[in-house]
């Protein structure tokens, strides 16, 4: 079987700019007084992260704030691009990358149904085709339209996953993105993805929830400091991340080692 | 590259109609609206021009908009391309797209402004001139260099913009300047000689002395007028996309 998403040495660095220079004057300003001048920081959020996610298969993606789960999926999503290494997606792509997905806030619902559409690459008549469907699965059809900004976080959340879901993905990326759903809602997005499951779909979903992790994935890789920590079977691995946040809790950070510690410390 | 283009056609035609819903959302003349702008600075600028200024220029108003419709054309998109990004920063962060598609549904939405105000002005013109111009066969020919050249500011400036977010305001600045050193309510020959070479550094300088020969004087350009236009256009182009390419990949994580 050939793998529908393939990780490879993956690395990603980001600057982070103390005091910075957004505009032309303040960058004017750094060059004469010092204290106005901009800091660079690097700071590796992916370290040399290798997976493969079979076709049809759902890996589950879990770890503490701040490991890497979204930039790792928006490098598969291919809106950040990699430092070094390489992804490589075969099919159609399906993101919800954090709550909702690119969505124009002064917009109605209907009006960003089919510019997402069109941002994910179909034509106007295929999303004339899936719009009654996916207004139906939304709820949404007495604020359809309505402006987007005036939507709640959850129904945001309802919008987002039913363009996705019903974009006919090869490949779908969801990230914390049903969280904020109501409970009715989130059983039916579970729902509603056992099926793609059944229909040979590959899902990547990162959760907080872990038992939601165990019901839905067939595997699960933890990352920790931009680090694949753990990759396999959903107990072990589970319980691999239970461990490590019990020890973390009850203060044994050592436990980590200092070699864990994502800041490579150079300055630009 | 020819595939990607014809897969996000109607991605570009999408945008294009997300600029006129977001400006033109709840009044009914809709784009309309967009020639308010125009025949504004064409009142004024008659008037204070021909009546109070009293220029030397036959048939005045023809004169004038035969310049100024161009001009904002560059002008208008030059300042909606600083913040095609930063507006759509959502759409940037979420989802893959090729990026140069909203510096360029800009450029489109503000070329379709400019043809319904040339729609509407042109005729208008010659019912005060009395005769039209066979030269004006050439128009659409100038519109689609003007056109290219625009796009290659366009892709500069948003792309700049991320980096720099004070370029919004200088933009709006250096356009006010240029557009006063631009021959548009005056003609090029009323510049002071040693200072005319100067004037002819500034692209718009030639489209505009270009416009106002096929729609004013009755002039066809001269193959050396074309070449000029298309220099600009194609450097524009060049250093536009340069600038671009260069920052679109980061632009999600920049904005
Ligand atoms: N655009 C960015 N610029 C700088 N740092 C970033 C950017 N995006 C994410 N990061 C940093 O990368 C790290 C990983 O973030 P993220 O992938 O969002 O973690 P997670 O989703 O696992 O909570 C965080 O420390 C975050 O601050
Ligand atoms: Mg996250």
């Amino acid at each position: 079987m050939t793998p529908a998403i393939e990780v490879r040495n993956l690395w990603k660095r980001f600057v982070l700019r103390h005091n910075r220079a957004e505009t032309l004057k303040s960058r004017i300003m750094g060059v004469f007084d010092s204290r106005l001048r901009e800091r660079r920081e690097t700071f590796w959020a992916l370290q040399d992260v290798t997976l493969s996610v079979q076709q049809g298969e759902t890996l589950g993606l879990i770890g503490p704030n701040g490991s890497g789960k979204s930039t790792l999926l928006r490098l598969i999503a291919r809106t950040h691009y990699p430092t070094r290494g390489s992804v490589t997606v075969r099919g159609r792509v399906s993101p919800m990358l954090e709550i909702g997905i690119g969505f124009h806030q002064e917009l109605t619902g209907q009006e960003n149904i089919y510019l997402n559409g069109s941002l994910l690459g179909l034509s106007r008549r295929e999303v004339e085709r899936l719009y009654p469907a996916i207004v139906e699965f939304s709820e949404l059809e007495d604020f359809i339209d309505v402006p987007v900004k005036n939507y709640s976080s959850g129904m945001h959340a309802r919008l987002g996953f039913s363009i996705a879901a019903h974009l006919d993905p090869d490949v779908l990326l969801i990230d914390e993105a049903l969280s904020v759903g109501d409970e009715g809602f989130q059983r039916k997005c579970q729902e509603r993805m056992q099926q793609f499951r059944a229909r040979g779909v590959t899902i990547m979903f990162v959760s907080h929830n872990l038992r939601t992790v165990a019901s839905l994935c067939d595997r699960v890789c933890l990352l920790v400091h931009g680090k694949v920590e753990a990759l396999g079977p959903v107990d072990a691995v589970v319980s691999r991340y239970q461990e490590l946040t019990a020890a973390m809790t009850s203060g044994a950070e050592r436990m980590l080692g200092p070699e864990l510690s994502p800041r490579s410390g150079d300055v630009l | 590259m020819l595939n990607d283009t014809l897969r996000y056609r109607d991605l570009l035609v999408a945008l294009v109609a997300t600029e006129l819903k977001v400006k033109y959302r709840g009044s009914a003349l809709g784009l309309l609206w967009s020639l308010l702008n125009p025949l504004a600075l064409i009142l004024i600028y008659s008037v204070a021009f021909q009546y109070i200024i009293r220029i030397q220029i036959e048939h005045f108003t023809v004169f004038l908009i035969a310049g100024l419709l161009p001009w904002g054309f560059f002008a208008s998109s030059a300042t909606a391309s600083t913040v095609s990004l930063m507006v759509n920063a959502g759409l940037l962060k979420k989802v893959h797209f090729p990026r140069e598609i909203l510096p360029a549904a800009t450029v489109l939405f503000n070329l379709i402004q400019t043809m319904l105000a040339l729609a509407v002005f042109l005729p208008s013109l010659f019912v005060l001139r009395g005769s039209v111009p066979w030269t004006l066969v050439f128009y659409p020919v100038v519109l689609a260099i003007q056109a290219v050249f625009v796009t290659g500011v366009a892709l500069g400036l948003s792309a700049l913009t991320v980096a720099f977010r004070d370029l919004r305001h200088l933009t709006e600045v250096g356009l006010t300047l240029l557009f006063w050193l631009t021959p548009i309510v005056y003609h090029i020959s009323m510049v002071p000689a040693g200072m005319q070479a100067a004037f002819r550094l500034n692209p718009m300088t030639s489209f505009v002395s270009v416009y106002q020969d096929i729609a004013y004087w009755g002039r066809p350009p001269s193959a050396g007028d074309f070449l000029v236009l298309i220099g600009w256009a194609v450097s524009a182009l060049l250093v536009g996309w340069t600038i671009f390419r260069r920052r679109a990949p980061y632009l999600a994580e920049d904005l």
